[in-house]
């Protein structure tokens, strides 16, 4: 299981980071970077990069059984700080324009946050060993329908969370489709 | 949980992207490619509506938005291959695009110009910003100082404002007289708030200082049309001309850029220099009717001075010069009457009576009557017949006589008519050599008894010539 929320703090510094990072810009244009700018397609590819990372990484490792590729505990939580960093910055991205397909790819983006973190409160229902998987011992002791109810409730919670991404990244990659016909390799 | 498969190939996952991917599709059969639209378009452009494909083209095609913009913007189509426009040297001279600067998809009304103005190379506009650097100490130009309309937009307007506000008097007259069309004439770097005239070949003076520009620069619209403006001073001053032009156009030659008064005419350059008294006339008493052309005999002035009353004509410098009337030297050589002799020495109304000099008659008679010793015996006969001017006398008698006039000159005795006519000229003696005893004694003593008429026997006054007389006389008794 998760012993500590590091990864949040971590998180939440290097959010930090990014906003003065935004801040330093918008200093020196007094203008909010735009999507298509030079800082703005950064923060913009990064952020969808970090999200690539947060969706496909984990979920491969997950599979592997392998703890050759590391822990799942730290997986996880590689899991959660790509997907809060890699999503506030493709808020930065957005330059505070929420319409059209960039618009609904950012509500999934936020969707799938939100959903992250419920799933991870639901995770910690259910003691694990440090690799992920069910801890035997402590898994006995739980009383069978709370344990239950965890288990149902982390199945619902992948079955939602799973598809929402893959909605996510849908949406995301017509929008980065569009915008590089419409934009990026416009002559 | 299932660990056996990925979780995107779930059923619900490969479900929710089939219908993300059919969601897409619809949007885009109901709206278009609307849904990449990442903003809404300007005003100006709103007839295009969701057809994204009339300015985006596709990358893989010829056409670029360059192209599809000037399919609608044919005015700036044809700036383009004119360098002395804006969009001919932003997209010929520097490689710029269209999108360089023009920007969309932000909203109705936000303009539509987006451009790095930094690095803007604001010459292009034929406008320099050399001079608009600082608007006061320590605060920049900005580009909405001049641009107060949008940042593609300049109204010359703007320019007088704010000059006036610097120097409201100046900007007023500068305005009246060249107009607001500020950039026909300004681009910038000309920088006339540190001009100086001296740096021209036309240094301003005197009065020149005072005067507003477009006095002279009348029209002048460009530096060239500045610097092509005529340095002669006719060209500004042909209505001051208080001459009426008799002068000519040379007004520096008496004028100086101080003042039009006083004007130093050197009289002397003239046909006419000034002398003696001539100095000191004032300028009117002769040029009574202009400058030009004023006569320059004497006659014509002076005709109310000629105390001659024309007698001498009209030529006063014969005798007179300009130091003085009375200083007047007649050169009595020159005239049809040269003085010599006697007559150098006589006072001038002793032939010319009651001062009158013209028509004063040069026969010898006018003045000298003749003399009654002359007793009438030379009726019609000019006095030089016989005297000169030297004097009276002697008079070398040249007419009939026949008696030989020099007799007795060898003995230097006979050389005056009185020595032999006395009393008068009509009478005549001998006795006044010859001893009237001694001759009468010598007569006698010949036996010449009738010996009063000397002539008869001496008829040229030779003493043998008697003898012959005496034998005719012989042969006629």
């Amino acid at each position: 299981m998760l012993r500590s929320s590091k990864e949040l703090l971590l998180a939440l510094l290097t959010c930090i980071f990014i906003a003065a990072s935004y801040a330093v810009v918008l200093l020196f244009t007094r203008q909010i970077p735009a999507a298509g700018g030079f800082y703005g397609h950064m923060v913009g590819v990064l952020g969808f990069l970090l999200m690539l990372m947060t969706e496909t990484l984990y979920s491969l490792r997950k599979r592997t059984r392998s703890a050759r590729w590391g822990r799942m505990a730290d997986w996880l939580q590689f899991h959660i700080f790509t997907g809060i960093v890699g999503s506030f910055m493709v808020l930065l991205h957005s330059s505070w324009k929420f319409n059209g397909l960039a618009g609904i790819t950012l509500l999934l983006t936020g969707v799938i946050v939100f959903s992250g973190f419920i799933g991870r409160y639901i995770y910690t229902r259910i003691p694990r060993t440090a690799d992920g998987i069910e801890d035997p011992g402590l898994v006995g002791i739980m009383q069978t329908t709370a344990l239950a109810n965890a288990r149902r409730l982390m199945a619902l919670w992948h079955a939602i969370h799973i598809p929402i991404g893959m909605a996510l990244f849908i949406a995301a990659f017509a929008h980065i489709l569009g915008a590089l016909y419409y934009a990026t390799l416009l002559k | 949980m299932n660990n056996s498969k990925l979780g995107c190939l779930s059923p619900f996952a490969i479900f929710s992207a089939f219908l993300a991917i059919f969601a897409l599709l619809i949007i885009g059969v109901l709206n278009g490619n609307a849904m990449f639209s990442p903003g809404a378009l300007h005003n100006a452009h709103a007839d295009i509506g969701d057809d994204c494909g009339q300015c985006h083209a596709s990358f893989w095609g010829a056409q670029t938005m360059t192209n599809l913009c000037l399919n609608c913007h044919t005015e700036i189509q044809g700036e383009l291959g004119d360098s002395t426009t804006l969009h001919g040297t932003l997209t010929k001279g520097l490689g710029a695009t269209c999108q360089s600067c023009h920007t969309e998809h932000a909203g109705p009304s936000t303009s539509l110009t987006v451009m790095d103005t930094s690095a803007f190379p604001h010459e292009a506009t034929g406008f320099v910003l050399t001079g608009h650097q600082i608007r006061s100490p320590g605060v920049s130009f900005t580009c909405s100082d001049c641009h107060t309309e949008g940042i593609s937009m300049f109204n010359q307007q703007v320019c007088a404002e704010c000059h006036r506000s610097l120097d409201s008097v100046y900007s007023e007259k500068h305005l009246t007289a060249f107009g607001v069309d500020c950039l026909a004439c300004h681009d910038g770097v000309d920088r006339y708030g540190d001009f100086s005239h001296s740096q021209t070949a036309f240094n301003l003076t005197g009065a020149h200082l005072r005067v507003d520009c477009s006095d002279c620069h009348v029209g002048a619209r460009t530096i060239a049309q500045l610097q092509s403006t005529k340095r002669a001073c006719e060209s500004c001053h042909q209505k001051d001309d208080a001459h009426n032009g008799e002068f000519g156009a040379q007004c520096g030659v008496c004028h100086s850029p101080e003042a039009w008064k006083p004007a130093k005419f050197d009289h002397s350059l003239s046909n006419f220099p000034l002398e003696g008294k001539h100095v000191d006339v004032a300028c009117e008493n002769c040029h009574t009717q202009g400058y030009a052309g004023t006569p320059q005999d004497c006659f014509s002035c002076h005709r109310a001075d000629d105390a001659h009353q024309g007698q001498y004509g009209t030529a006063c410098e014969t005798c007179h010069h300009p130091g003085d009337w009375k200083d007047a030297s007649f050169d009595h050589s020159l005239s049809r009457f040269p003085l010599d002799g006697a007559h150098i020495n006589v006072e001038c109304a002793e032939c010319h009576k009651d001062n009158i000099y013209k028509g004063t008659p040069i026969e010898c008679a006018a003045c000298h009557a003749d003399p009654a010793y002359h007793l009438g015996l030379f009726p019609g006969q000019a006095c030089s017949e016989c005297h000169t001017t030297a004097a009276w006398r002697p008079a070398p008698y040249n007419g009939l006589h026949t008696f030989p006039m020099n007799h007795g000159q060898e003995n230097n005795r006979l050389n005056t008519c009185a020595d032999c006519h006395q009393p008068t000229l009509a009478q005549w003696t001998c006795y006044t050599c010859h001893d009237r005893a001694e001759t009468e004694q010598k007569h006698r003593e010949e036996g010449i008894a009738d010996f009063d008429d000397c002539l008869r026997c001496h008829p040229t006054g030779q003493e043998d010539e008697a003898e012959s007389r005496d034998g005719d006389k012989d042969n006629d008794d």
